[in-house]
């Protein structure tokens, strides 16, 4: 029985006993470049050059990688420092182009910018309210509730409190605020109206990058949800394996966790509530819906997935049918249930 | 900025080469000196300057406080062969980098440090550019084969810090593929990453116990890491 060992730079053929019979070394320039080649070959499975021609010269000798516990007792020639070095250096951009290649990944691009666009939702919509109430301590009269939208900009574009209450078309009160008191509130809101348009921006780009990188679910489901469950599976390959039924309820983990411990009622959807097909229906088809909606998405991003025939518009129709279906046979609240 | 005091005396004990102990703190040998690598604090002592070894923070550290047996029987020789699995942002690995290679590798040893995390991995790319002897390896620690093409050659020490389902099964198979007869494998088992039988972590250890015995490794001894770890236990094995 021979053996044939081989690593990234020299093959040997040894027998039995581990005496070396035939004897095989990269004889090429060591540039970094292809070392990273070759240990890239051996890593994913393959043999270099040296072993195979050591393969075809000894067809039956059995071959295995250096160090590999099947092979019988031996002296594997040790590498000189120079070829150490240019191994290291070698193994060492490996891993930084494993490292780069992370910062093209579509799955953690679109994390970073979900959770982004989240955090900046939360903020905003912190201060926007923060701005009203202010507002509306100094200028009781105005009805700012009403306008929310355009509040942060009419008070970052007014020059004064009384500039504003005409604006707003409120009396002034007795005791207003002081100038810096004054210029703090504008600033803030100048801050509210920068974070709005910031908000539409990354919102924007979720849908360019969700659009590209899910087509078929984005077809589906609108490019900001298929984004949010991609996220939440951690992953589009992750998402295309999950069960239709974890899909429908990705996002409602708490709801389905109390369930599980604490039997109480299961949830019937999770992000995907979202979808106006299942929060625009009414309470007692939205469970039917969002099950055959998880399903067809489910399918949809196994298409992204595994690169298969995208979704067209005719198929998206298909599913809206199949909602005005069951919101057709089921017009009318079950008998006997209530919400 | 790290905190550095001390003067040249030499303090506690040196147990081996890049490994002193006073009292139970374990100090080694920095690689780079006036660097810190997760904000521990720096010494001098003799010529030298020593990175006190946080046993909050790394798993082994808390190992080699809480171990019955001696110290240095846990832990690598200068200039020997290790593979590290599941290296994280390279806590442990630094400290081990100081035993086994030192400063500018002088010692000769070789590190192989093997993550799944690119986060990780840009961590210990940082740590490797200026350790010479440090090999990153951005791979499953499942996937021997890349594992193998970056070390064509079995350790010497191996240690184990995957916290996921199968830990115990990528144990069992790391050792038998890359540990030599004679090599110690360390394994940090994390409780609550297997899967929940009921019957608490007591007999969940004791079972994990008794399949590393019963797959040819002679246990060496069982350390609990609790009050520096929760949940966690470091086995010691001996490829045999």
């Amino acid at each position: 029985m021979v053996w044939i060992a081989f690593d990234w730079r020299v093959a040997l053929v040894i027998d039995d006993k581990g005496r070396i019979l035939d004897e095989e070394s990269w004889s090429g320039k060591m540039s970094n470049s292809l070392i990273i080649d070759r240990l890239d070959l051996i890593g994913n499975g393959g043999i270099t050059t040296e072993a195979r021609r050591l393969e075809e010269r000894w067809p039956d000798a059995c071959v295995h990688m250096a160090g590999d516990p099947q092979l019988p007792a031996h002296e594997f020639p040790q590498p000189d420092e120079e070829m150490q070095n240019a191994f290291d250096e070698a193994a060492l951009s490996l891993s930084e182009a494993g490292v780069a290649k992370a910062a093209g990944d579509p799955d953690r691009r679109l994390e970073h910018l979900l959770s982004a666009s989240e955090e900046l939702r939360a903020a905003w919509l912190t201060m926007e309210s923060r701005l009203v109430e202010w507002t509306a301590l100094f200028l009781p009269t105005a009805r700012v509730e009403r306008d929310r939208s355009r509040l942060a900009r009419i008070i970052a574009e007014s020059t004064s409190l009384q500039n504003l209450s005409e604006e707003l078309s409120a009396q002034l009160p007795e005791s207003g605020p002081g100038d810096s008191e004054w210029n703090s509130m504008v600033s803030w809101a100048d801050m509210v109206r920068g974070c709005r348009s910031r908000l539409d921006r990354m919102e924007d780009a979720i849908r360019v990058l969700a659009t590209e990188h899910l087509p078929s679910l984005s077809k589906l489901l609108g490019p900001l949800l298929a984004a949010r469950l991609c996220v939440s599976a951690h992953g589009r390959m992750r998402l295309a394996r999950l069960p239709a039924g974890t899909v429908q309820i990705l996002g409602a983990e708490k709801a389905f966790f109390s369930h599980l411990h604490n039997g109480t009622p299961p949830p019937k959807h999770g992000h995907i509530f979202m979808h106006p097909w299942i929060s625009r229906s009414p309470w007692w088809i939205r469970g039917k819906v969002s099950r055959m909606l998880a399903a067809k998405a489910s399918v949809a991003s196994r298409c992204d997935a595994f690169s298969g025939q995208l979704w067209s518009d005719e198929k998206v129709t298909e599913v809206e049918q199949r909602v005005e279906e069951i919101r057709a046979t089921h017009q009318d609240p079950p008998p006997g249930k209530r919400r | 900025m790290a905190k550095r005091r001390g003067s040249r005396r030499p303090f506690g004990k040196e147990m081996m080469p890049g490994l002193r102990l006073q009292g139970r703190t374990a100090w080694t040998e920095n690689a780079t000196p006036g660097q810190d690598v997760y904000g521990e604090t720096l010494r001098r002592g003799g010529l030298e300057e020593w990175r006190r070894w946080d046993p909050r923070r790394s798993k082994l550290g808390a190992g080699l406080v809480r171990t019955e047996n001696e110290e240095i029987s846990l832990l690598p020789k200068a200039g020997s062969r290790v593979l590290y699995l599941g290296a994280g942002h390279g806590t442990t690995v630094s400290h081990l980098h100081d035993i086994v290679c030192g400063a500018d590798n002088h010692r000769g040893g070789r590190l192989v440090a093997v993550d799944l995390a690119p986060r990780c991995l840009r961590d210990l790319n940082h740590l490797a550019r200026s350790r010479p002897g440090l090999i990153p390896l951005l791979a499953d620690a499942r996937k021997h084969s890349m594992i193998a093409a970056l070390m064509p050659y079995r350790a010497d020490w191996l240690f184990q810090d995957v916290a996921q389902a199968s830990q115990v099964d990528i144990f069992l198979n790391a050792c038998e593929r890359f540990l030599r007869t004679g090599g110690l494998g360390l394994f940090s088992l994390k409780a609550a990453s297997e899967r929940w039988d009921g019957e608490g972590e007591r007999a969940l250890f004791d079972k994990v116990a008794t399949r590393l015995s019963e797959s040819g490794l002679e246990l060496v001894e069982n350390i609990e890491l609790a009050g520096f770890e929760e949940h966690h236990m470091l086995f010691v094995c001996r490829m045999v």
